[in-house]
């Protein structure tokens, strides 16, 4: 063990630190699901734990390493009161769109409209099936409220 | 202009088209091409913008464990399915536990695995499951307007290019203050023991305010969801995809 080692060691992790935070950033200013957009500030946090415990091994001092565990106690936190406030938005909406939530902006911003919206893909997997046999059974209803797709 | 600030603008440069072309709103050869890019990107930093580290075994772990982890952040901000993404991201969470336990900081790593991994990935999964009927909704495949990958991309590569500059005058000039090398005490081998004795000497009132957080958010969020289940906009029986 150097010195050497030491500053490359923190020089490095704080590089990987600030990469992390700057792909959280990106995709936060980005996505437009809200779900995705919390996955980003959860990504973000990420970034600035590792900084921190690579701050707290070159100081030689505890502080770093607490101050993450205390990072992780806020991001549960974050994370319980966001999605009880996603699924409520999520079923006044029925979406998870930002933009349904525009109505938020400032007086004097021009409503935002999305333009070229791409086509979907048709699904890429055929799943096998079954040929009809028998006598056809009765529909049920339940099982057609059933998604296919997650 | 030194070699390792041409070798960084080289690698902002590469990393910040990559990300213009990965990101949503976008075809499945341009996704190749970037993804192309990121990597040619990402082995270029590892090599190139990286300090080396002291053997060959430490570099290979670093670099294998970094490479993970960011390829992996992202994937996940770049997939067009929120399930797909919750997934890279447990993936990357799982590379930033191996960097934290490289690191000497073998609590918060186990920490990060059970509860971020365990219990706020799992949360997010829920959420995604209960309130997105279809994983294929409009809002995925776009983004804002045409510039918001190229602008937030950009801004991304200047915060990265300022704080790698300010690092490389720190580490390749000198050493402001030698770390205790004999023995750090955060890498002792009685870690977890130091660390408690820390938390619980030095940070008791804090652990207490964390415990008090801890129980307001979980009554906070059971209370939300009443409240908002008696909201007038009752919800519907399906959600429209």
């Amino acid at each position: 063990m150097n010195a050497g080692h030491e500053v490359a060691l923190l020089h490095n992790y704080l590089l990987v630190g600030g990469l992390l935070f700057a792909i959280g950033l990106v995709g936060f200013l980005v996505r437009r699901n809200l779900i995705v957009l919390f996955l980003c500030a959860e990504m973000m946090l990420q970034g600035i734990s590792v900084s921190l415990v690579a701050w707290a091994r070159y100081v030689d001092d505890w502080g770093g390493q607490i101050l993450v565990l205390f990072i992780i106690v806020v991001a549960a936190c974050e994370a319980a009161i966001a999605m009880t406030l996603i699924l409520a938005l999520a079923r006044r909406s029925n979406k998870l769109d930002m933009l349904a939530w525009q109505d938020l902006r400032e007086a004097n911003v021009a409503a935002y409209v999305d333009r070229e919206v791409p086509e979907e893909r048709a699904p890429s997997a055929t799943w096998p099936t079954l040929p009809p046999a028998g006598v056809q059974p009765p529909v049920d209803e339940q099982a057609q409220l059933y998604r296919n797709h997650v | 202009m030194n070699g390792a600030s041409g070798w960084l603008c080289a690698v902002l440069l590469l990393g910040m088209v990559a990300l213009c072309l990965l990101l949503p709103a976008t075809t499945r050869r341009r996704r190749w091409a970037g993804a192309l890019l990121g990597l040619l990107s990402l082995l270029l930093m590892l090599v190139e913008v990286l300090l080396p580290l002291v053997s060959w075994t430490a570099q290979a772990v670093f670099w294998v464990l970094a490479a993970v982890t960011i390829g992996a952040a992202v994937a996940a901000i770049s997939m067009t399915k929120p399930v797909y993404t919750a997934v890279w991201f447990g993936l990357s969470l799982l590379g930033t536990a191996s960097l934290l336990l490289f690191d000497g900081a073998q609590f918060l790593s186990i920490a990060t695995v059970a509860v971020y991994a365990g219990a706020i990935l799992v949360t997010f999964l829920f959420v995604i499951m209960l309130a997105q009927p279809e994983g294929r909704a409009v809002y995925d495949r776009i983004t804002w307007r045409w510039y918001s990958k190229a602008a937030a991309a950009l801004v991304a590569a200047i915060l990265m290019g300022i704080l790698t500059l300010a690092l490389d005058r720190f580490a390749r000039t000198e050493v402001p203050w030698a770390p205790a090398l004999e023995q750090l005490d955060v890498l002792h081998p009685a870690h977890m023991a130091r660390f408690g004795g820390e938390l619980f000497s030095k940070h008791l009132l804090s652990i207490e305010v964390a415990g008090a957080l801890l129980l307001v958010a979980l009554v906070g969020a059971i209370s939300i969801m009443i409240q908002s289940g008696r909201s007038p906009g009752a919800p519907p029986e399906r959600m429209e995809p």
